[in-house]
Order: structure tokens, then sequence, then C-alpha cells
């Protein structure tokens, strides 16, 4: 998957379970402060992320320096690497 | 003792949603029974009807407060801010403490219920169950959801006794308006449709069976050819309020509260009886300090089932004699459960004040056992101000309420 593709699938993620306007989801928004998240909200993308990508990473540690939207494309990436590596 | 007063209403229901058009729909005799087709693929489900209510515009609810909401919760939010504008207050401005939230439904959110051992079962994995489903799956999830959205710090209560439960909410908000604990509460109750909750009653013989190609003609309270109830969903939510504080703000007072009471019928898990329904209406009576005569109308809690329609018949002649007027209005609106009796205290308290009493619809012939009443079977005018409202739920529980609009 490419990471266009990864950014495409996560945008939606974001439209759909959090109603964020697409035109709010830029790279550098922070999904705590500007995207509006919480610690339950994170719960919930993380089980959007392993539904929409076939992964499991409740327990990875990574998850929680994710701070920007960046960050989530950036650790679905590294999953996905390390998953056809 | 304070005296309360009504002075919010709003609801939810299979017949619309808002109060304005479930008067509407009693005036016009509408009824919401619905064949479930979808309900085939249960095997062994037996009763295919419903009255469902209709999911309207719920992204007016900011989605921080509606992210933790099965349907039932978004029902109740709903009518809640409905009893709310209807009242007269400001939102967000409730949250000094004096003002609680009691409120029931029979069990936690059906649908996420499901969805979640579903998603569970299978592999035995909750990795894929997400937290917004836990706070669905509680089973306060309707009284914690209003009162967060609303913003009160008051008492907050679940009143969980299924088809009781929003009765006894009502009530509970009485007794600490009446004790002075409570300046105002938001008190109902709110249930949603899945065929496992019909399945419920279905497996207990207590679901219609014999009309599923007649949905007009299912829910046929004190009926001779009643076969049992229908389920249906959505909320009621009342504003029950101190009545000087009422008075002194100049809301729309549209009844008192005059008595209260529930019990245990202590003699059978499932089925009401009399004895227990009398002395639950005779205590409510003393409590409201009223005699039988005061009382100018029944709303019974009839949900078309053999054994219960029976027995609160037999329970209001004992009381009440014969001569009081009596109707069920689950002929309209199927039984909504943990709704049901605010839903219904709502829609008899705007038919009272326009002079009018609703009919028990599809009542045609009346059982023998539940003959000797003064049943209504078409639309009334009435001078009746003082009324009594029953519920009653598996487990024996009974709860009655005394209005006087």
């Amino acid at each position: 998957m490419t990471r266009e593709e990864i950014v495409a699938i996560t945008n939606e993620v974001f439209e759909e379970s959090f109603e964020i306007e697409p035109e709010r989801l830029v790279p550098e928004a922070s999904i705590f402060q500007e995207l509006g998240l919480d610690s339950l909200d994170t719960v919930d993308l993380v089980v959007a992320i392993q539904k929409r990508f076939g992964v499991r990473v409740r327990d990875d540690e990574r998850i929680r320096s994710i701070r920007t939207l960046n960050d989530v494309y950036t650790f679905i990436e590294t999953i996905q690497n390390e998953r056809d590596a | 003792m304070k005296r309360v007063v009504i002075t919010g209403m709003g609801a939810v229901s299979p017949l619309g949603g808002s109060v304005q058009e479930l008067a509407s729909a009693l005036d016009a005799g509408r009824h919401a029974i619905r064949m479930m087709p979808e309900w085939t693929a249960y095997k062994g489900l037996r009763s295919l009807l419903a009255a469902p209510a209709e999911m309207r515009n719920e992204r007016a609810i900011p989605r921080q407060s509606r992210r933790s909401m099965g349907r039932m919760s978004i029902f109740a939010a709903q009518a809640a801010m409905e009893a709310l504008l209807d009242a007269k207050c400001v939102p967000g401005n409730l949250g000094d403490g004096h003002v609680g939230c009691v409120a029931g439904s029979t069990t936690a959110s059906a649908i996420t219920l499901n969805n979640v051992f579903e998603q569970i079962l299978p592999e035995h994995d909750f990795a894929n169950v997400q937290a917004m489903e836990f706070f669905q799956c509680l089973s306060h999830t309707v009284a914690m959801n209003v009162a967060q959205y609303l913003g009160l710090r008051g008492i907050l209560l679940s009143t969980n006794a299924a088809c009781a439960s929003s009765l006894q909410a009502i009530g509970t908000a009485f007794e600490l308006i009446r004790s002075g604990r409570q300046d105002a509460v938001f008190c109902g109750g709110a249930e949603e449709l899945h065929p496992t909750v019909t399945g419920s009653f279905d497996m207990l013989m207590a679901a219609s069976t014999q009309y599923n190609d007649r949905p007009n003609e299912a829910s046929r309270p004190f009926d001779a050819a009643r076969d049992g109830l229908v389920c249906g969903e959505g909320a009621g939510i009342l504003f029950l309020e101190e009545r000087e504080r009422a008075l002194k703000r100049g809301a729309t007072v549209y009844a008192e509260v005059l008595g209260f009471h529930t019990c245990s019928g202590g003699a059978h898990i499932s089925e009401s009886n009399r004895d227990g329904i009398a002395q639950c209406m005779t205590a409510a009576l003393a409590e409201a300090q009223c005699t039988p005569a005061d009382i100018g109308y029944v709303s019974a809690h009839a949900t078309a089932t053999l054994q219960g329609d029976g027995e609160e018949a037999a329970a209001i002649r004992s009381v009440l004699g014969g001569a009081v007027p009596v109707s069920s209005l689950k002929g309209n609106l199927g039984h909504t459960l943990g709704a049901s009796g605010a839903i219904e205290l709502i829609a008899v308290i705007g038919g009272l004040r326009r002079g009018r009493l609703y009919p028990t619809r599809n009542l045609e012939t009346v059982a023998e056992e539940c003959r000797g009443l003064r049943h209504v079977t078409a639309i009334e005018e009435t001078d009746a101000k003082c009324f009594l409202k029953n519920s009653f739920a598996f487990g024996g529980i009974n709860a009655s309420l005394i209005c006087k609009i």
C-alpha cells in the first residue's frame, strides 16, 4: 500500500469516525489540540486502524508517541513495512 | 413536603420525534406497528412485529456527547433537550447541582450489546471492541448520557426496572424534589428495538405471534383476541420541578405529581398479580391523599398479554370500581418497555389538557376477564383532571403514579 493510499484511508477514518471536515485533515494537524480527539478517541482510532488496515496494534507502545496526523500515517506505514519485511 | 409539578416534556416515540407529533398521531388514531421482514433471519423468533421510532437529526448532538450514546440514549438525549426547551430552561445553565437526572431502560443498548458480543465471541478476541461501545453497554447508559449531555451536576440515578423503568424514574424524581434534595429533575426512560429484545418476550410466551401478517390488528390490550405484546422503542423525558420555583420563574405547569408508589408483587417472577397491583394503586392513592372518587381516568399498563391485562383489570375494578374511564395506548405505540411509562404519561397529559381521553386501539370485544371496567374505545371529551398511570415489569415490580392537570 502506498503512502497516498494510507493517507486516504486514514483521512476517511477521521472523517467517518470523528466527523472531522476533510479540509482540516492536514498532515501537521495535532490530533488532540487541533482535531479534538481525547484518550477515549485514541482507543477507537486504534480499533479503526486495525479494521481498515488488517493489523493488530493495540499493544504497540509507539501509539503513545503519536501527536499529529502525519505521525499516524507514518506509524501505519512503519507497521506495514515491518509486516512485509 | 414540597409540591412537584411537570413543566417540560419531550418524547421520541414510534409516532414521531416530538410531543406534538405524538399528540397529532393519537388524535388521528394512528398506530406504528409494522412487520419486520429482516427478523425472519432469526431462527425460533415467532413474533415479527415491532413499533419502530425514526432516528432523526442525531448530528445535532455534538459528537463528544453522542459518541457514548447508543440508539436509546440518542432518543433520550433528544427527548431531554425537547423537555429542556419546552420548560424554557437555558441549555448549559443547569449545572448548579440542584438539577438532577433519573432515567432507566430495560437493558443497555441492545444493538451495541449484540455488536460487541458478535465481535468478541467468534474468536474470544477483544481486539476490535471500541471504547465508546463500552459506555453504550452500561446498565445506566441512558441516565449518564442525558446528564452529561445537559451538563447536570445534581443527583444522577438509574432506575433499570424493565417496563417500569421510566415510571420509577418519575416517581424517584418526585421523591427527590418533594423532600427538598433537588429543585428539579429530568426523568424518564428509553428503549431500542432489537430481535433479541422481542425474542426475550417471545421465549416467555408474552409476545404477539398471530398477527405477523396483520400488524394493524396486533397489540390489542384487554381484547378477547389479544395474543401478546409488540415491542416498541423511543424515549420520554419529563422535567419535574419544585412548584414554587416553577411559579416564580413563570413556567407553564402541565400537571402536578400528587403521589407515587412502587412495590414488589411478592408472588411470581413474571406473572403480575391483582393483589400486588391493587396494593400499589392503593398506596399511591394514599400518598396522593386522594380517594378513588378523585381519579377521573386510568392510563393502564395493559400490554395485551393474556395474563397481565386480566390481573390489571381486576385490580382496577377492586380499587377504583367500574365507572372510571380506562385505556391503554399500547395499541398505538406498541410496548415501548422502559420508555412506556414516560411516553404514555406525556401523551395522557397532552390529551387531558385538551379535554380528551385516548381510547384503547384494537379493543373490539372486551375479554371476559377484563370486563367490569369503563373501557374507552373511541376518543372522548372529558373534564377529568386527576388520573392514575400504571407501569409493571417482569420481576414482580408494580408502579403507580397519580397526577393532576
